[in-house]
């Protein structure tokens, strides 16, 4: 009857939550590797690699923070998470948005503590994989494992991808094109969709003032590039913005 | 887009009925007190955190009159009492300082606008005071076509205060006048000279402000055709940039002034329609555009212009040029919508007034809005603004499937394309010319609020439609 595309129901804005007990959602970064050996979500589950039944994250609660014990990495089933530090002045850093189907908690591995913060954006649903547990299935399943790697190498990409001297528009254009990546790469729309995040977050994350972000948002939309309403944007010439963006993205 | 509009008598004798003039969906009575100063801070921090916050009007509200007139609706206080004017602007002034924080600065204001009341029972200088303080608190835009506006009372202002008012940077200026018939005057005890109000007026154009509005009433007490001829022919001969004729609401178990009114005295329901008729008339033939509910405009002016562009708006203070923005609403009684929030200061002035001296956001009630309310909002913003809905522009914006979702509204509409109101076809519901005197109408059928209360009890909070 009544169809909604994502992005348009609050919250959360885009679902993946299409897994039950025994099937894994449709975006789960794990579910091809471990399929492929013949572990549904109720082995894993017996194996106590997976650790369900955490309830929804509301919007501003924290799912870690600094410091914390690490034990487990996490896979979004639905909503967004930002990760940030608080640097010695006490101003937040943002280091990354994470959408649905993607995986947070990977860059504690190398500790034995959480390094950043983790904040749910909107309602937040969660799988959590007992690190210990999944480490040591990896080396019995080489999909698996080549999955973790794949992921961790994406983590530290994400994070250096912005480091260089470009501009406002460079920026812009290129944190709106990974979106659309990410979101395509999910099976949803990669050229709408709706940004969770404040517009102070994405300031802080591009390192840029807030009215700059909405300065640059204002221009693209007058040049045709895009359309806003709200925290929605539309992807309307998406070759041009690949044009602005090329020097960061490069490829 | 087809913006003309046919005015046929049978047809609005028959849509003669109560609803609501859709200045906010869901209307006023709506909000609740559960809705409080809390959220109205989380809904300001959210619009903020939108991609492109949009812009700032405001709006404040000087509820005081040195006398009254029976036929007033407004949230207003009669006294002759200067000195609770400034003790009033201190208060509002501790109220911007107060609200203002809770917006980015980077969101200009495009509008600011006073009303009442009679705005002018504060001298300039007060008004002078609260514009400085705005200023300061918020950023102005710098664009020329920012409206501040003020509704004038023509009978207490004069040459002088006009230039210091356009001095401040008002451009735009609503008059009363009502009836220039003295047996009206009389019986509303509003009793205003025509050559007053006329300088005023041109006070105004010498100014340098850029428009001019005058707002009249039909359906008053002792009202006639001839007389109210007569009133509409010198209002055109002065060429008023807008013109907006309202129908009086007779609610005297709502407002206590309206007792003073005597039901004998006023037209029947026929009789109603013939004033509107006749004021209708008369504006067309004087070159007037119908811009939508109440309103007209010479072609020239901003409003007609944006009607045939398709960028009409429409907020809490009627119709206007810009695109959606934020309301602020500073004084009693005044309302905000900001987000995806309404929100209103208390209608009592004590209420108002403690809340400022304990130094909190005078919120008394308000609501916040879900899918559907923000989805038939728009509906009915587009029909009131642009007279049509696009079903493919409401499927993109909000994810639905239009005709699945208002299966009901469409079927409501039936009797509406019947009586030729609307045309349906598979791309747009399109008010026809003689249906864009019934935008009010129109736009009921997609009121969720009022479906609920049906079948027809009692709802005397609205005007009539026409």
């Amino acid at each position: 009857m009544l169809t909604r595309t994502p992005g348009r129901v609050p919250p959360p804005s885009v679902a993946a939550d299409d897994g039950d007990e025994l099937h894994f959602c449709s975006t789960c970064a794990f579910s091809a590797a471990c399929l492929e050996r013949g572990y549904d979500k109720g082995r894993l589950a017996e194996l106590h690699v997976l650790v369900e039944h955490t309830p929804p994250i509301r919007e501003g609660e924290h799912i870690f923070r600094e410091g914390d014990e690490f034990n487990a990495i996490a896979a979004i089933r639905a909503g967004t998470v930002k990760t940030y530090v608080t640097d010695l002045e006490g101003r937040e850093q943002v280091q990354g948005f994470f959408l649905p189907g993607e995986v947070i908690g990977l860059n504690a591995i190398s500790q034995s503590r959480y390094p950043c913060n983790a904040v749910a954006l909107e309602t937040v649903l969660l799988c959590r994989f007992s690190f210990p547990k999944i480490a040591t299935l990896a080396t019995r399943m080489p999909g698996l494992q080549q999955k973790l790697f794949e992921l961790l190498s994406e983590d530290i990409g994400k994070a250096s991808r912005l480091a260089g001297d470009f501009t406002a528009d460079e920026r812009m254009a290129a944190f709106l094109l990974l979106l659309s990546r990410r979101y395509a790469e999910r099976g949803l729309s990669p050229t709408r969709f709706r940004l969770t995040m404040a517009r102070t977050d994405i300031a802080n994350y591009l390192r840029l003032a807030a009215e700059t972000v909405s300065r640059v948002l204002k221009r693209f939309q007058a040049d045709g590039l895009i359309l806003v309403e709200r925290r929605e944007v539309e992807l309307l010439d998406v070759p041009a913005l690949q044009a602005i963006a090329a020097s960061v993205l490069r490829n | 887009m087809d913006t003309t509009a046919r005015f046929d008598f049978d047809l609005l004798r028959r849509y003669d009925e109560f609803g609501p003039r859709y200045t906010s969906y869901p209307t006023a009575p709506h909000f609740h007190e559960g809705f409080g100063e809390a959220e109205l801070r989380q809904h300001a921090a959210r619009s903020n955190a939108e991609l492109i916050p949009r812009p700032i009007s405001i709006y404040l509200h000087i509820p005081y009159c040195t006398n009254p007139c029976f036929y007033c609706g407004c949230n207003r206080i009669i006294t002759r009492d200067l000195s609770k004017g400034e003790r009033y602007v201190e208060r509002l002034l501790r109220e911007i300082a107060r609200a203002a924080p809770l917006f980015d600065r980077d969101r200009d204001v495009v509008q600011v606008h006073f009303g009442g009341g009679s705005p002018n029972f504060l001298r300039p200088a007060q008004i002078g005071r609260l514009l400085d303080s705005l200023g300061r608190h918020f950023h102005f835009s710098d664009s020329p076509d920012r409206d501040f506006s003020i509704e004038l009372d023509p009978r207490h202002v004069d040459e002088a205060d006009i230039a210091e008012l356009a001095a401040l940077g008002i451009n735009r200026a609503s008059l009363g006048v009502q009836d220039f018939n003295p047996v009206v005057q009389k019986a509303i005890n509003r009793i205003q000279g025509i050559d007053q109000t006329l300088a005023v007026i041109e006070a105004c154009r010498a100014r340098g402000m850029r428009s001019v509005n005058v707002d009249l009433i039909y359906g008053l007490p002792k009202q006639t055709q001839a007389g109210f001829r007569g009133t509409v022919d010198t209002v055109i001969e002065a060429r008023p940039d807008r013109v907006a004729i309202y129908g009086y609401a007779h609610l005297p178990q709502m407002f206590k002034a309206q007792k003073q009114i005597r039901d004998e005295d006023l037209p029947g329901a026929g009789e109603r329609l013939e004033l509107l008729a006749l004021a209708v008339e008369c504006l067309t033939a004087a070159g007037y555009e119908y811009i939508g509910v109440d309103h007209f405009a010479l072609p020239d002016d901003e409003l007609a212009q944006a009607l045939h562009r398709g960028g009409l708006h429409r907020n809490f203070m009627g119709y206007t040029t810009h695109a959606d923005s934020d309301l602020v609403g500073f004084g009693v009684s005044a309302i905000s919508h900001v987000g995806s929030s309404y929100s209103q200061n208390p209608r009592d002035i004590t209420g108002w007034e403690i809340a400022i001296d304990h130094d909190r956001l005078p919120v008394w009630r308000g609501m916040t809005l879900d899918f559907d309310d923000e989805l038939r909002a728009w509906v009915i913003q587009e029909l009131m603004c642009r007279g049509e809905i696009d079903r493919a522009g409401a499927e993109r914006r909000f994810g639905i499937v239009f005709d699945a979702y208002f299966a009901d509204e469409l079927e409501r509409l039936e009797r509406l394309e019947d009586d030729g109101l609307v045309e349906l076809d598979s791309g747009r519901i399109r008010a026809t010319s003689r249906g864009r005197y019934l935008l009010r109408i129109i736009a009921m059928c997609f009121d969720r609020y009022l479906q609920r209360t049906r079948p027809d009890r009692e709802r005397p909070q609205f005007s009539r439609a026409v």
